[in-house]
């Protein structure tokens, strides 16, 4: 049986939500793969979210925002754009494969280009297999 | 947590939702979910029936939270919040799961699909039970506008609010009134007299007694919030010494307009070296002078039109400045007109003849023997002076599209159709008041297609072409539009804040200040007294940026909290 | 043993001691405890052994203060044992309570801690291949070793928890207020705090109690390492591009690093409420970060090194993510 990455993604309101919800107007197909939760910007987006994320389990993370320059909050996305190189060096040092957690900015306009993103990103984890994660922590606990 | 009651409603919506996901199996694995008393599916859960059924359920099952699963909330969040009110629980206790567009229009595996519905509507039924009341409130709305930028859309703004009996401030940077459309002699389609227009307007304007023409004038610093702006305006005194003034306000119109491309950047065109050519608004001013000459005096035999100055154009601007192919008919027109004799020959790459009338025009400059030429965008003429022996000043060589011939267009004349371009005080402009830019400088709207004259900050409307280029009828329109609207707010007299805002707990903020530069509504402000950071809710627009930044957790965002985010994580992973 | 003394413990788990030194570090303060306590098992200071533990009656102690965390199975057996035999567990300490500065090992998988360790390393006689084993034979004995976790746990990952004392250690004022507040919680002369509080700590971020001012223009070109800057003592050390956990740390240590030119490293861990002080504080110092292009801020966060240690130096096991996935 295929392994089917189970990725949380999280979208603002504006751009990418509305961006994915035009994926569904326009009947695109995609991997169903992503389980979306929205958020007004990407500015909301805690660090913590991504990582409580992994430890419940999810395979993978999708963050998307408008693309910079056009954020309905003006520069919400940036503030995103500068925790992630932070959150991506957080997570190399614990462990977790590059391609897990990834940052992509979709506009309003561009339901192709969320269905695109879905699919590469599902291929890209079920390659990774499982998240170590949730299992790891659990056959820790195991050994004592 | 207290005892909680939880109605699920999943909807079919005929069988968009219900041709590939089993509803049915939803309300199976929901029904296990902590606190949910009711779980059931409807055909069509937006229609009369399906919301008399959850008001219903409401009322017989004492429901304390709603789950809709259905469409997507941006569609129908505000529908089943009111079908909330109206059964008597607070519309905040409303959580839809969207498993139409984002799940059964875009899955065709009926078991994927069924199995992330599943998970979407767990995460709903977690987040909901985490949901708190929430009341919208009213605050003042001052009627009194100010319009930033005295040309025709400037004006025309500010005569409807001034006509309904409020009090327009019209700041314009410049000594008059009128803006671009004063450079200008006629306008298309209809040859109209662009003086005649504007003398109508001005003379409205100055004459009217709630309208205060501050010429010479900028503004410096906006304050404050929707219905509550005070507006810092440098004038001039009587004596010529600068000197500030603050309005007060409840919305701001921002019609600044556009400024030209610089022809000189294109150096193939030769504008700035060759001396007969020249911009389209340099013609204009020959046109309301009435005489049509060479910069040597002579009167031109030939005059050649290009289109697509600096738009269009990778290089210089991708977009299309969509009033200059009409303009440019008009120079046709003008210059058979002023030089009866003279051959007009019209460079384009395409005709954008879109609106009203313009199809008509462009059949009536063929008529009047207008030579078109076509050429592909990129591959541009090149203008060249002619040699002694030539009867003509220059040459313009096209590789013309429709005869597949390269042809050489003798000119005395050359009118390069100048495109629109984003002022270089917009960036100043756009900070001032808060609004955002975009790519090329115009000024975005909160919509494209749905909102085209307000912006993302409230209060705060864009209107004309600062906003994107455009004629004079849709800059108008815009205009005319954004009164409209403000008016609408006016009339009522109080205007309501939006319930969902951040607020910080005084509590738990240390006074770090890590949040004060974040909010780009600058809704944020520091009690040195109190040492504590403070949300001006009326301001905040919810956007979350400073509570995840928050570094105490000390700021929470209403119906976004960390709480309810985190059950929504562990929903759809369960 | 006088009827009227409470019976206290005080262990050490996976620690430096200096947890314990705190506690002597209250002065004349310890003689109150000798006063009011007999203190059945303190290895750091009194003779009793693990065996006068084991032969106590459940909720024999009325207060077990456990220090360090759990690296291995004889800190989880007398985490057990303390708790079974306690009527209040106390975690002390940031080893304790968040794992510490030993849960820094977690970003290693165990077989690199143990070959760096035992085999390659520049100290060690070449070709050694002895590594400890929690069982050996040796001489017709059957030797045991306590087993090394594969991870560094914090206590109520192990035990339940009642309360716990924040810091590195916690400073000997914090620790006289809450053995105060407990004695007194104990002996019914005050309300005990609720279980599972934070003692001898206050409720804010450590910027509340900081004497540097802070502005309202926070932004950074780049991060210095505190000895790269000469810093104006008066000012926020985050303004001024020294990073400082101060803003996403519990306060009660009374400032002395930031006081003494040193930024906080956070060891009072998160400020209530907060789930991760790793993520609170990556938030914070990319909110101050003055760029809005993706190569400028790589730039920057290269002046930067090693912010996973900054971020959760005493935080590794309470973090969502424990410890390194690395296969």
């Amino acid at each position: 049986m295929t392994f089917e990455p189970k990725i949380v993604g999280f979208l603002c309101n504006w751009c990418s939500y509305t961006g994915a919800d035009l994926a569904g107007t326009s009947r695109i197909h995609y991997a169903p793969n992503v389980r979306i939760i929205r958020v007004m910007c990407s500015a909301r987006i805690d660090p913590t979210f991504v990582l409580k994320a992994l430890h419940d389990g999810a395979d993978g993370v999708l963050i998307c925002g408008c693309h910079p320059g056009d954020c309905h909050y003006s520069e919400g996305n940036y503030k995103m754009m500068r925790r992630y190189p932070l959150l991506k060096s957080l997570l190399a040092d614990y462990g977790i494969e590059d391609e897990r957690v990834r940052l992509e900015w979709v506009s309003a306009s561009e339901g192709q280009r969320f269905a695109d993103i879905v699919n590469d990103m599902t291929e890209r984890v079920r390659a990774l297999g499982p998240s170590p994660v949730k299992a790891a922590l659990e056959a820790d606990l195991a050994e004592r | 947590m207290e005892d909680l009651k939880i109605g699920v409603f999943i909807c079919n919506c005929g069988t968009n939702i219900a041709k590939v996901v089993d509803c049915d199996a939803i309300v199976d694995s929901v029904e296990r979910l902590p606190y949910v008393t009711v779980a059931r599916t409807y055909k069509y859960m937006c229609s009369d029936p399906g919301q008399d059924m959850i008001q219903a359920d409401i009322e017989e099952h004492g429901l304390d939270r709603v789950v809709v699963a259905a469409c997507s909330p941006r569609m129908h969040e505000p529908t089943f919040r009111k079908t909330l009110q109206k059964a008597g629980l607070n519309p905040y206790f409303l959580e839809m799961a969207n498993i139409r567009e984002q799940c059964s229009w875009v899955h065709d595996d009926p078991v994927a699909a069924t199995e992330k519905a599943a998970a979407l509507t767990a995460a709903a039924v977690l987040r909901v039970a985490h949901h708190e009341a929430l009341e919208r409130r009213s605050v003042d709305m001052c009627p009194n506008t100010l319009i930033m930028g005295g040309g025709i859309a400037g004006m025309s703004a500010a005569l409807d609010l001034a006509d309904a009996g409020n009090r327009v401030y019209l700041a314009e940077r410049s000594d008059h009134l009128g803006g671009n459309v004063a450079r200008a002699d006629l306008t298309a389609p209809y040859l109209d007299s662009a003086r005649d227009m504007l003398t109508e307007r001005v003379t409205r304007v100055v004459e009217h007694p709630n309208i205060d023409v501050l010429l010479e004038s900028q503004v410096r610093k906006v304050d404050g919030f929707v219905g509550n702006f005070q507006t810092t305006i440098r004038g001039k005194a009587d004596d010529g010494a600068p000197t500030d003034s603050v309005y007060d306000v409840g919305s701001i119109i921002v019609c600044t307009g556009y400024k030209e491309f610089d022809a000189s950047r294109i150096t193939h065109y030769g504008y700035g070296k060759l001396p007969n050519v020249v911009t389209s608004f340099e013609l204009e001013k020959m046109l309301r002078a009435g005489r049509v000459t060479t910069k040597e005096g002579r009167v031109p035999q030939y005059v050649a039109i290009i289109h697509c100055v600096g738009s269009r154009n990778l290089e210089f601007h991708a977009y299309c400045s969509r009033v200059c192919c009409m303009t440019a008919l008009k120079y046709a027109h003008e210059v058979k007109s002023a030089v009866p004799g003279a051959y007009v020959s019209d460079i384009y790459i395409d005709m954008h003849a879109f609106g009203k009338g313009m199809e008509d025009f462009y059949r009536r400059s063929s008529e009047i023997k207008t030579l078109f030429l076509m050429y592909e965008k990129n591959d541009y003429p090149v203008i060249r002076k002619a040699d002694a022996t030539d009867d003509c000043d220059m040459l313009i060589e096209v590789n013309e599209t429709l005869s597949g011939e390269t042809i050489e267009m003798p000119a005395d004349l050359v009118v390069l159709m100048v495109g629109m371009e984003a002022r270089e005080d917009s960036e100043e402009v756009a900070h001032l008041v808060n609004i955002s830019r975009d790519k090329d400088g115009w000024f975005i709207e909160s919509h494209p297609k749905l909102d085209p004259v307000a912006t993302t900050t409230d209060g705060v409307y864009i209107a004309g072409a600062c906003q994107a280029p455009k004629d004079i009828p849709d800059s108008v329109a815009q205009a005319r539009a954004a009164a409209a609207r403000i008016l609408a707010r006016t009339a009522r007299g109080k205007i309501e804040i939006d319930a969902v805002f951040a607020e910080v707990d005084e509590e738990k903020c240390s006074g770090c200040r890590m949040c004060n530069e974040l909010c780009p509504y600058v809704a944020i402000e520091f009690d040195p007294e109190k040492r504590r950071s403070h949300v001006i809710s009326a301001l905040c627009k919810a956007c979350g940026a400073c509570v995840a930044a928050c570094p105490s957790g000390a700021i929470t965002a209403r119906h976004f909290t960390d709480k309810q985010i985190f059950s929504e994580i562990e929903g759809v992973l369960a | 043993m006088a009827d009227d003394k409470l019976q206290i413990a005080i262990y050490w788990g996976a620690a430096c001691g200096g947890c314990d030194v705190s506690i002597l570090d209250t002065d004349e303060f310890i003689l109150e405890i000798d006063k009011a306590a007999d203190i059945r098992l303190w290895p750091i200071a009194t003779d009793g052994k693990y065996k006068d533990i084991e032969a106590l009656a459940d909720g024999d102690l009325d207060v077990a203060i456990m220090s360090g965390a759990v690296r291995n199975s004889e800190n989880e057996h007398m985490a057990h044992l303390l708790r079974q035999k306690s009527k209040v567990f106390v975690a002390y300490g940031s080893c304790a309570y968040m794992g510490g500065i030993p849960a820094l090992a977690n970003l290693v998988p165990r077989e690199e801690i143990i070959e760096r360790a035992y085999l390659n390393n520049a100290s060690l006689e070449p070709g050694n291949t002895t590594v400890p084993r929690p069982r050996t034979s040796l001489n017709g004995y059957d030797l045991k070793l306590p087993e090394f976790y594969p991870r560094v746990y914090k206590l109520d990952q192990v035990v339940d928890v009642d309360y716990y004392v924040p810091g590195c250690p916690p400073q000997p004022g914090q620790a006289q207020a809450a053995i105060t507040a407990l004695v007194q919680a104990l002996t019914g002369q005050a309300e005990a705090p609720p279980k599972g509080s934070v003692v001898g700590a206050y409720e804010r971020a450590l910027c509340d109690d900081c004497t540097r001012t802070k502005a309202e223009e926070k932004k950074v070109k780049r991060f210095y390492r505190p000895w790269e800057i000469m810093q104006d003592p008066e000012a926020c050390l985050m303004e001024q591009g020294i990073l400082c956990a101060g803003s996403a740390t519990r306060s009660g240590c009374g400032v002395r690093c930031p006081n003494s030119g040193i930024p906080c490293r956070g060891c009072y861990g998160p400020a209530p409420g907060v789930v991760d002080q790793g993520a609170k504080l990556l938030s914070a110092v990319a909110s101050i970060i003055d760029s809005k292009k993706a190569e400028e801020i790589d730039k920057i966060l290269l002046t930067l090194p090693d912010f996973t240690s900054f971020a959760n130096r005493y935080s590794v096991a309470a973090s969502p993510l424990q410890r390194s996935h690395r296969r």
